[in-house]
């Protein structure tokens, strides 16, 4: 039998596979190569950055939760002038895709950064993070209102070449709507999703765990929540989706790409087994092979069919 | 380093009371492991996939035998985690990460002191035995709770090394009543007023870690101080485990425990909890 086509089109980029790791937590891609060998992941996505560096929250910044991980790191980044300087130079000559991820808290924020990443940096992609949920007046608006959503993504697609990903947070009552907003704004695919807001209290010392109170859910704990998003947005939007939430195994990945999504990134799934992106990809590889499928594209929202 | 550790003994060590375990596993983590550094251990057998506990728990290298691929790792069960990790049984296989981090640096010559509160001592065993391989003159001073704790917590071995000991309790149970700074403190003056070269090792809770680089600091004693912190990834992508140091001129930065430390100059911490 011929080999399964892994080849993954994605906003107009081409990925080698469909794996891709979540922002905030491979880094800047360095971190992780003794582990894991980044020329055989589709890519993976960088730490966001802001305009200004940022020191980010106090510790603690994690509290584990049942299957689960709260984070609430605050979006700690060298900022742009550094990362321009001493971090995408090491970028450029990472054996796979990089995706930037960059963060605000406004408009001009996302402009100057959009601005200052273009296709000859080097970077595959641009993911724009309107909803980081550990920052005090952070990107959270933009998150949560569609109307700011579609300025913000509107506002970043006319100043870079790059293609633009959108992504969405799931502390929305209608993601549909969200999902349209940024499609309307110009976004060339989505990702779903970045963090679930929770805390976790210390029944000893009667006290919030986390320094920051409140932090993003990732890791199992959310997958169902996330899958469910994916089906829905995928049902009502006509874009290609990053899927990513609690992927930890190759059903995982798997189930996101039968509900609708053109490639998984893995992220909290990292710290459990670096080598989960490579299983992953076995694992998926095995499985359209088992079921006779040519190319990975033809899980994309199979469980879809009536 | 990814590493299946097969468990070649687990035990409890000293009085049950103590919670504390014993855990030594095959694998070739020994090979480049050094004193300070520690391992992501997961906590359940390796073949049978959980994800609760999610994350993998940090422990320090506490015994390094390269010759016969073993390390040994002494933890306290201090809650579900280690409860969990407390069940694995010889012939097991658990996923290990490691050797992770930078661990404590050793002098050319002179004088090491080191300083240990309660569990702080685990780490500084594998230590004692480089510098006095190096021949260096190494020199113990150690609090804990109380004579149980002590001796359960491994003082047999330590009294093996042939060093100078200089123990307390809390309770007075064994040694010294009160803290350990006062132990230092008195031998400190003597030390260096007869141009002593010393440098000085401590781990332990962070109050005892701040007492004696302070302490030190004022005898012109450099301090290593080994550093704790909830960890996510434990190889420095996810900055879940910064603490904050000053750096020469004098700026607030923030470090990775897990791969810049976890031992760090005591001199540049930043003991303050709201940076
Ligand atoms: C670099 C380093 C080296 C360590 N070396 C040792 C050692 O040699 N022996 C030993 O007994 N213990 C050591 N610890 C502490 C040990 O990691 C914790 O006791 C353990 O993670 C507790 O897990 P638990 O599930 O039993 O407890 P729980 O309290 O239920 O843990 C819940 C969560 O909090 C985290 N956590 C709890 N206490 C600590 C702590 N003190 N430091 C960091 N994270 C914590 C856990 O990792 C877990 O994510 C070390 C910690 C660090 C950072
Ligand atoms: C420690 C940590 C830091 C994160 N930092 C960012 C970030 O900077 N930007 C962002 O868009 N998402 C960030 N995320 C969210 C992840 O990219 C991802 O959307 C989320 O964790 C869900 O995936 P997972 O369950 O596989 O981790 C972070 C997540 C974690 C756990
Ligand atoms: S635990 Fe992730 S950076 Fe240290």
């Amino acid at each position: 039998m011929s080999p399964v086509n892994l080849s993954t089109q994605l906003a107009g980029i081409t990925l080698r596979n469909p794996i891709l790791t979540c922002s905030g937590t491979y880094g800047f891609g360095e971190e992780y190569v003794a582990y894991c060998p980044l020329e055989a992941l589709g890519g993976i996505t960088l730490k966001g950055i802001t305009p200004l560096p940022r020191l980010g929250n106090p510790v603690p910044r994690l509290a584990e939760t049942p299957a689960g991980l709260l984070n609430a790191v605050g979006l700690e980044n060298p900022g742009l002038e550094e990362f321009l300087k001493s971090y995408l130079p090491k970028v450029r000559k990472l054996p796979t895709a990089a995706i930037a991820n960059i963060s605000g808290f406004s408009l001009e924020d996302y402009v100057l950064l959009a601005r200052a990443l273009q296709k000859d940096s080097g970077l595959a992609a641009l993911e724009v993070n309107i909803s980081c949920p550990n920052v005090k007046h952070g990107g959270m608006h933009f998150g949560t209102d569609p109307q700011s959503a579609q300025e913000v993504i509107a506002a970043v697609k006319a100043e870079t070449d790059l293609p633009v990903i959108a992504k969405l947070s799931p502390n929305v009552t209608d993601i549909v709507g969200m999902a349209h907003a940024v499609q309307l704004g110009g976004a060339d695919a989505l990702s779903l999703i970045n963090t679930l807001l929770g805390m976790h209290i210390d029944i000893n010392h009667q006290r919030p765990v986390l320094a920051n109170t409140f932090g993003g859910l990732s890791g199992p704990a959310i997958r169902p929540v996330a899958v469910r998003m994916v089906w829905q947005v995928f049902q009502a939007v006509d874009l290609p989706i990053i899927g990513m939430g609690g992927i930890t195994t190759w059903q995982d990945a798997v189930e996101f790409m039968l509900a609708g999504a053109t490639a998984v990134s893995i992220g909290t799934g990292n710290f459990v087994n670096p080598l989960a992106p490579l299983e992953i990809l076995q694992g998926i590889q095995d499985y359209c092979e088992k079921r006779g499928l040519a190319s990975v594209h033809d899980l994309v929202g199979l469980a879809h069919r009536a | 380093m990814l590493t299946e550790g097969q468990v070649v003994v687990h035990e409890s060590l000293g009085d049950e009371e103590q919670r504390l375990r014993r855990l030594v596993l095959k694998g070739p983590i020994a090979r480049t492991a050094h004193a300070g550094q520690f391992v992501a251990i997961q906590v359940q057998d390796s073949s049978i996939a959980s994800f609760d506990p999610l994350l993998r728990r940090p422990i320090s290298i506490a015994g390094i035998s390269s010759e016969r691929d073993e390390i040994t790792l002494l933890y306290r069960i201090q809650g579900r985690g280690t409860e969990i990790l407390a069940r694995a049984k010889c012939g097991e296989r658990l996923s290990v990460m490691g050797p992770l981090g930078k661990g404590f640096s050793l002098p050319e010559k002179g004088e090491l002191w080191l300083v240990a509160g309660g569990i702080g001592i685990f780490p500084l065993y594998p230590l004692a035995q480089s510098a006095l391989a190096q021949g260096l003159t190494v020199r113990l001073f150690w609090g804990g709770e109380n004579k149980s704790f002590l001796e359960s917590a491994g003082l047999s071995s330590w009294k093996d090394l042939g060093i100078p000991l200089q123990l307390s309790t809390l309770d007075g149970s064994l040694g010294q009543t009160g803290l350990v700074t006062e132990q230092a403190q008195e031998l400190l003056e003597k030390s260096t007023a007869s141009g002593g070269q010393i440098r000085a090792a401590a781990c332990g809770p962070k109050k005892m870690m701040q007492a004696v680089t302070e302490l030190f600091k004022n005898y012109k004693v450099s301090v290593e101080v080994s550093l704790e912190e909830r960890m996510g990834c434990a190889v420095g992508a996810c900055l879940g485990c910064v603490c904050t140091l000053i750096d020469e001129a004098g700026v607030l930065i923030h470090r990775k425990v897990c791969q810049d430390g976890p031992v760090f100059r005591g001199e540049e911490v930043v003991w303050d909890e709201s940076c």
